[in-house]
């Protein structure tokens, strides 16, 4: 029964980690221009449609923001250059990703500490509570298991 | 006339209000503890009060009646009825008196189911907490947010709803039941309140609210799921969640009220946590009206369309006065609150708990960072920017990972503590059903590090549901699905159906845009669509253009786009041919030019995303069966909770 488990547990292990490495390495990054098109395209807001970005959005300006992508990228622009001119062109919060520098970074810092921070919170408290289970006995304590050890 | 109705059951609402806090305030404090019951009354004038109100406003928008403001914004002839009787909920005023009318029901409810304890304490305390919260919003509706509001010279037609409200039934039943969770979290978050202010902090209150708490959260639960699916049926663009502000003023009391009803069962069996499941209930009512002051201020933009108003302040008045009372109260009670008892391994039922509970919190804090960032950062120093959807998915994806891992595990714990061994041995079933998902997963083409693992992950978490169903039916038949834990196991497949859709529709959907001449064929991902002809026709006042698609081995579909002469952009519906393996969604982007066929289509192929909504309806049942109490245990159970008073 051991070693029956022992077999399956190690299948397992080869199967997830089998599938975890073909996973990563189907997983190329964008291969052309249209999927790097796309991808920056799913990260850039319709400036008029609260929210929405220009991949979902049937407004002109979302049409236009498509077509300008297309062509920077057909230029070879990088993603960050494309970025850049898109922020100049319509407003910084044409970008949904908020920025990594600067007060805006504060989104991507602060769930990090508090994470963090819950993270070490929780082992100081196992910690206390190992602490605290074990208890030296009192005098009473131990004259009461005497006692009892005494009369058997 | 109806307005004069509406007007004179809302103030009867307000009346009824006001008199019950009175009585209950005057008996608490003569310690006239028969006095109790003459709240009943006034609570009883209250919900009459309401339902004259509800009852004014559908009969006005049944009858067209444009001398109301409400109706002549909001409403217009030619809606079709089921949509008029909706268009009570479709715009601010008539929410809040949506709002009011869950309230009353709720509050009507808990007034009937304890009516032989209304002598308690603590009882009295919860129902004075609740008619606080009944006074402010028939107070709104009294004053600031009067939906009876009448025009001095009606015009002949109504403005009507925004057409995207009016084109899908979904839109009848999302928003109530959504309003069904929202408001039921009033219920538990009254009896926290009442059982800070009378020092009775055992486990007993929590007992008797339980199924409460259950039925707001699964209504939240599928609400919230119903406006996801009304999103991808109606919008056009073929997604379901945006990370709107709205429907994260909705996730985010869902996000602290499944930590509660999780870490509350470490309360009642171990009674450790008091501090943190007060808070959690808390802070759920808290983010209720924190959401609705986000949504009906006019303070963040977005697509729901609920505007303007002046009750921005006061919301936010009545969301600070809530956290101060709660803070003020945790803070004096602190001492009582504090539990005996530890948590000996973080590998035991109560550490996956708290694991769970940690997640959840930070989750929860990641959402309301994200969708209040930008109005903190315009505030400090002007700058605009945005927190979308990349944000979100980046952030949250760990933490999602984490949860599903905690969800598979916790059902495989033990109480106190696990050793290794048991868990090898229990964890071996779900363990293999978890990585034969992910392999066939990746042998059907699935890509991407954070999508495998979370399918294979929700592989796991069913195996370890069904496990324990398994073992659950064979002691108990079938009612080993009932009860708490085998609802929440069947509640737990639900969820793991529910992320198959959402990963495999997020990372591996597909898009293409055709422009396409009658009788032109296009292709995406193994799906061939041909376009067959252009339909161009009135329905009443508006013009509907429709494009017959034929998707190859699913038949005919025909997407279409309105124009609606009294809204301004055309409005796209789009058309969904649904299937288990993938949904083939079309949406027409613009009215074709005048004397062109050439049509522009978008095709979007999302597979699995039909187990979203399955995956829904599996949570809803499981709510229902964890509601469903093994037999015969209930009322007594709950009869003994509540008196006990040495509690």
């Amino acid at each position: 029964m051991r070693r029956y488990q022992r077999i399956s547990w190690l299948l397992i292990l080869i199967i997830v980690t089998a599938a975890l490495v073909a996973s990563v390495v189907a997983d190329d990054g964008p291969a052309t221009q249209g999927e790097r098109a796309y991808e920056i395209k799913s990260t850039m807001l319709c400036p008029v449609c609260d929210g929405q970005n220009v991949l979902e959005s049937n407004a002109p300006v979302a049409a236009a923001i498509r077509s300008q992508v297309d062509d920077l990228v057909a230029e070879g622009r990088s993603d960050g250059e494309i970025r850049a001119w898109m922020a100049r062109q319509y407003g910084s919060d044409v970008n949904a990703n908020p920025p990594r520098s600067g007060v805006g970074a504060l989104v991507w810092i602060l769930p990090v500490l508090a994470g963090v921070m819950a993270v070490g919170l929780l082992i100081l408290a196992f910690g206390r509570w190992r602490s605290g289970r074990e208890i030296e006995p009192s005098e009473e304590d131990i004259r009461i298991v005497q006692a009892l050890r005494e009369k058997n | 006339m109806t307005a004069l109705l509406g007007t004179f059951g809302v103030g009867i609402a307000l009346v009824g209000a006001v008199g019950g806090l009175t009585s209950l305030i005057l008996a608490l404090a003569s310690h006239r503890s028969d006095r109790h019951s003459r709240a009943l009354f006034w609570i009883a004038v209250m919900v009459s009060g309401c339902v004259v109100a509800v009852v004014a406003m559908e009969i006005a928008l049944l009858t067209n009646n444009f001398s109301l403001a409400y109706v002549a914004s909001n409403s217009t002839e030619s809606t079709p009825v089921l949509y008029k009787f909706a268009t009570l909920w479709g715009a601010l005023e008539g929410s809040l008196l949506l709002w009011g009318f869950v309230l009353c029901i709720y509050v009507g409810a808990v007034s009937l189911s304890f009516r032989r304890h209304i002598s308690d304490r603590l009882v009295a305390w919860a129902l004075l907490t609740m008619l606080v919260v009944c006074v402010f919003f028939f107070g709104l509706l009294a004053g600031p947010a009067d939906p009876f509001g009448t025009l001095s010279s009606p015009p002949v037609d109504g403005d009507g709803l925004n057409p995207l409200l009016r084109n899908h039934p979904l839109m009848a039943i999302h928003p109530v039941m959504l309003y069904f969770g929202y408001v039921g979290f009033t219920v538990p978050f009254s009896f926290a309140i009442a059982a800070l202010v009378t020092g009775r902090l055992g486990e007993g209150w929590l007992l008797s609210i339980r199924i409460w708490t259950l039925i707001a959260w699964g209504s939240l639960s599928v609400g919230i799921l119903l406006g996801a699916w009304w999103s991808y049926e109606v919008l056009g663009w073929g997604g379901y969640w945006a990370w709107d502000p709205v429907e994260n003023a909705s996730f985010l009391p869902w996000l602290t009220g499944t930590a509660f009803i999780h870490s509350v069962i470490v309360q009642e069996r171990r009674g450790m946590l008091r501090v943190w499941n007060l808070s959690l209930l808390l802070a759920t009512f808290a983010l209720t009206i924190f959401g609705t002051f986000l949504t009906r201020s006019g303070v963040i933009e977005s697509v729901h369309e609920f505007s303007a108003s002046s009750l921005g302040p006061l919301l936010l008045g009545f969301f600070a006065a809530i956290l101060v009372v709660s803070v003020a109260l945790v803070g004096w009670r602190g001492d009582e609150l504090r539990s005996p008892g530890s948590i000996d391994s973080p590998l035991s039922r109560e550490g996956s708990f708290l694991a769970n509970n940690l997640l959840f919190a930070l989750f929860a804090f990641v959402v309301l960072l994200g969708t209040i960032f930008p109005l903190i950062v315009e505030s400090i120093n002007g700058d605009r920017l945005a927190v979308g959807r990349p944000y979100f998915d980046r952030m949250l994806l760990p933490i999602g990972i984490a949860l599903l891992l905690a969800m598979g595990l916790a059902p495989l714990l033990t109480w106190r503590s696990t050793s290794r061994q048991v868990l090898a041995q229990r964890a071996l079933g779900p363990a293999a059903c978890g990585a034969a998902v992910m392999g066939v997963a990746v042998v059907i083409g699935a890509e991407g590090l954070g999508p495998v693992l979370g399918i294979g992950l929700g592989g796991f978490v069913i195996g370890a549901a069904l496990r324990h169903l398994a073992l659950a039916c064979r002691r108990n038949g079938w009612r080993g699905l009932t009860g708490r834990s085998g609802g929440g196991m069947v509640a737990h497949v639900g969820v793991s159906l529910l992320a198959f859709g959402f990963i495999s529709s997020t990372a591996f959907s597909e898009e293409g845009e055709f422009h396409l001449r009658p009788g032109d064929t296009g292709s995406v991902a193994g799906h061939q669509i041909t376009f067959v002809e252009l339909t161009d026709t009135m329905d009443g006042p508006n013009r509907v253009v429709r494009a017959l698609i034929d998707v190859k081995g699913r038949g005919g579909y025909s997407p279409a786009i309105t124009q609606y002469p009294t809204f301004g952009r055309p409005i796209s519906t789009p058309s969904v041919a649904t299937s288990f393996v993938d949904d083939v969604y079309l949406s027409l982007i613009a009215i074709p030019e005048e004397g062109s066929d050439l049509v522009v289509i978008r095709v979007l192929i999302e597979p699995l995303v039909a187990w979203i909504w399955v995956g829904g309806l599996v949570i809803g049942i499981g709510t229902l069966l964890a509601v469903i109490p093994l037999k015969g245990r209930r009322s007594s159970r709950r009869e003994d909770a509540v008196s006990e008073k040495a509690l």
